[in-house]
């Protein structure tokens, strides 16, 4: 390794780490921080070329309009990076060398990766660069920090302004500039807005919003040139030939990911619109993985690949691709469909999945009551897609998850349709009515919507060897499941993610969605949270079992008690597990230590609460309050966890103690 | 189950949405017994983990539920929820009496 490569760099001699991130976005950052969850010692180092810690960008718009300070943008805070022990390095990335593994940075240096994360996120496409007056003082194009903070010297003193583009992101701008009182001239390629986001109703209702608060629309209209005065701008010409004055014009025209370092990879890497990622956001060449606006995912409902500029899907992307890179793929969540919410105005706009056809199988529903408009995309009785426009913004993430899940929609269609969807209360049905099944009856519930939470396989790229290799094949198609668990007219639907699962091409296909098993060994639980405690909303108690994420986490066990069931949390069963998995809630440390010397036990969690939290469910049959594990336990019954935390060495919390020796001696 | 109608989302829930916040500050602009600075990236951690410094502390024993904040969202997200969230770790850690 110490031989001498084509830029006079020695492999032996160059500075490396095991985690390499290029960018410090919130996929970089997110994706670094979550890797120090996962891999404690590992050396993580961020190579980025940005002057500034990592920010909010969707709030941007907040920062400029002077709702925010500058300090308030900053996404994670101050002093993470040191503190999560994440080397920061500024430099420009000029190259990979993927076979020797470094990357080439500026000035000649070179840089050693143990595995890569490219997160340089997308750029702004602008205005053309054959555009006369394109660099005159007053034509920004907004995308960072610095445009925005350019945006909001001028903001004060602007009359007019011009603003390019038909996207979400042109009709933040639009409302934000107005709210400053500025007469804002609004231009639009295409005759609608979002042409492939929204239907014709629905764009007309956004213009119809937005035309009413003020703005000057021109749609179908196009800028041909800018005018300047001493190099200022002080007007834009369009294709009708019409000149419109203004001090400032905002290009708005849509991003492009920032995908050059795929092309200046020694390797192959697919790239088409966004470096093509699998679901564990590897990209075609081995130990490199991409993630945030750089990445193209593969839709799992339509199967084309398409990056997602969004902040959400940027965070989930990077704790994937953390999980993935540091060896712990089966924590992976998975990203399920694209989900974008924002408010264009007064108007709240949400679309979930493909709300738009895309199949011929797909059932449209549109609801236009009441000055709002809400569109249903149904396959049969699951839902494939959701977009609603209106004055209240329903629960979206919810939304999201009845689609990523493929629950049936048949009982809450009028309601979504209306817009009058109570997600808090439909979720909180389910599960009770999972309970009231399992308590009363003693059988596993029969309900493949609650298990079926597993993550999508949607594609799985071929990757590279440590030498070149061929052209990457695409994944072929493999025998999946029996034909009888197979139920056609059903395009969409999700399957629990698993070594053994195959990949799966479009899901139009139905061989390759079927659902799995409830037993299937290698079931991997949706969204688990890790890094801190779990409160039950199930019933309310506090935690019993801290350990998110294995089989005892309560909120999974409401989702699938048949694990709670198969394995109760006893002492025997737990041999060979860590014993931390059979903590009480208390075991695990709170966030606060708390000095409890002289003072009364902590009773009351709740206000109206008479009882102690369920810390132990053993004995406890007197017809209250029962935690999830309670249930389990009572099927099988075992010894309370903290006898069993306490035989393994492990720490109780003294007024715990104290009410357990007390709620023996009742007993 | 009374106290289901109570916390109203799980602990996977609140984490999605703390994941989806987008940093906007709308909620916390449109409450209305925010009494200091608080920055939202700090309140979004110490909603879900680790220790609760004590500005965090007193807003989320100010906080009433009123709800204000759920409909400036502009993602649909649901801070009172958060807030509830936040009430619980600190009943729990013994700062909420």
């Amino acid at each position: 390794m110490s031989r001498e490569n084509k830029a006079g760099i020695s492999r032996s001699y160059l500075e490396s780490a095991d985690i390499v991130i290029v960018g410090n976005g919130i996929a970089g950052l997110t994706a670094a921080v979550e890797a120090r969850r996962f891999s404690p010692d590992a050396r993580i180092v961020i190579i980025t070329d940005q002057c500034h810690p990592t920010i909010n960008t969707p709030a941007l718009k907040q920062f400029a309009t002077g709702k925010l300070l500058r300090e308030q943008l900053l996404a994670y805070p101050a002093g993470t990076e040191r503190e999560q022990r994440i080397h920061v390095i500024q430099a420009h990335v000029e190259a990979i060398n993927a076979r020797e593994k470094y990357l080439c940075l500026d000035g000649g240096r070179g840089f050693g990766y143990g595995s890569l994360l490219i997160a340089t996120g997308s750029k702004p496409n602008g205005l053309p660069a054959s555009m006369p007056g394109r660099d005159f003082d007053g034509v920004l194009t907004l995308h960072r920090l610095p445009d925005y903070l350019d945006l909001r010297r001028r903001i004060g003193e602007i009359g007019q302004a011009v603003v390019i583009g038909g996207g979400v992101h042109a009709i933040e701008t639009v409302m934000g500039l107005l709210s400053w009182g500025i007469t804002v001239h609004w231009l639009v390629r295409s005759e609608t807005v979002m042409p492939r986001v929204l239907d014709q109703p629905a764009s007309s209702l956004v213009l119809e919003h937005i035309q009413r608060s003020g703005v000057k629309i021109y749609l179908e209209t196009e800028v041909v040139g800018v005018v300047g005065r001493v190099g200022a701008v002080a007007g834009v010409i369009t294709n009708h030939n019409q000149m419109i004055p203004c001090q400032l014009v905002l290009v708005c025209t849509g991003t492009r990911p920032n995908a050059a370092l795929a092309q200046r990879c020694t390797e192959p890497m697919l790239c088409k619109n966004g470096i093509l990622v699998d679901d564990y956001l590897r990209t075609s060449v081995r130990d490199i993985y991409a993630a945030g606006d750089v990445a193209a995912l593969k839709d799992p409902q339509t199967g084309n690949y398409e990056p997602r500029a969004q902040w959400y899907s940027a965070v989930l992307e990077a704790r994937i691709a953390a999980a993935a890179m540091t060896g712990h793929e089966a924590e992976a969540s998975s990203f399920g469909v694209p989900w974008h919410a924002t408010h264009l105005g007064e108007l709240s706009m949400l679309t979930v999945g493909n709300p738009l056809r895309w199949s011929d199988e797909i059932t449209p529903l549109t609801d236009s009551s009441k000055g709002s408009y809400r569109l249903m995309a149904l396959a049969g009785d699951r839902l494939v897609g959701y977009l609603s426009l209106g004055s209240k913004q329903p629960d979206s993430l919810a939304i999201k998850r009845i689609i990523d899940e493929g629950l049936p929609v048949t009982a809450i269609k009028k309601a979504l349709l209306k817009g009058t969807f109570d997600a808090r209360a439909y979720f909180s049905q389910r599960r009770s009515e999972a309970a009231h099944h399992l308590v009363t009856t003693g059988k596993l519930p029969d309900l493949p919507p609650l298990v079926a939470t597993g993550k999508l396989v949607t594609c799985v790229l071929a990757q590279t060897g440590p030498l070149p290799s061929a052209p990457i094949p695409m994944p072929a198609q493999r025998q999946q499941q029996p034909a009888a668990s197979v139920q056609p007219m059903q395009p969409y639907r999700p399957a629990a993610r698993g070594d053994h699962l195959p990949e799966t091409g479009p899901l139009c296909t139905p061989a390759a969605t079927a659902p799995v098993p409830v037993s299937a060994p290698n079931y991997v639980a949706p969204l688990t949270i890790v890094e801190s405690e779990e409160i039950s909303s199930f019933t309310g108690n506090l935690p019993v079992v801290a350990k998110p994420g294995s089989s005892t986490n309560a909120a999974i066990a409401a989702r699938q008690p048949q694990k709670q069931f198969q394995k109760p949390p006893t002492a025997s069963s737990s041999k060979g597990r860590s014993p931390q998995k059979l903590l009480p809630a208390s075991a695990k440390l709170p966030a606060i230590n708390v000095n409890n010397k002289g003072k009364r036990p902590l009773r009351n969690l709740w206000s109206y609460s008479q009882h102690l939290p369920a810390i132990s469910n053993h004995g406890n049959s007197s017809g209250r309050r029962k935690s999830n594990s309670g249930i389990g336990s009572k099927l099988s019954p075992c010894k309370p966890e903290w006898e069993v935390a306490k035989e393994a060495g492990l720490r109780c919390f003294p007024q715990e103690e104290a009410y357990h020796q007390s709620r023996k001696s009742q007993l | 189950m009374r106290d289901t109608v109570l916390l109203h989302k799980t602990g996977p829930q609140i984490a999605q949405e703390l994941q989806a916040c987008i940093g906007c500050n709308e909620c916390l602009l449109a409450c209305p017994a925010l009494a200091e600075p608080i920055r939202i990236d700090v309140l979004n951690r110490e909603t879900f983990s680790g220790p609760i410094s004590a500005p965090v502390a007193r807003y989320a024993r100010a906080c009433y539920q009123c709800g204000a904040c759920v409909a400036p969202c502009p993602v649909g997200l649901h801070r009172d929820a958060m807030m509830m969230w936040l009430k619980v770790r600190l009943l729990r850690s013994g700062q909420g009496e």
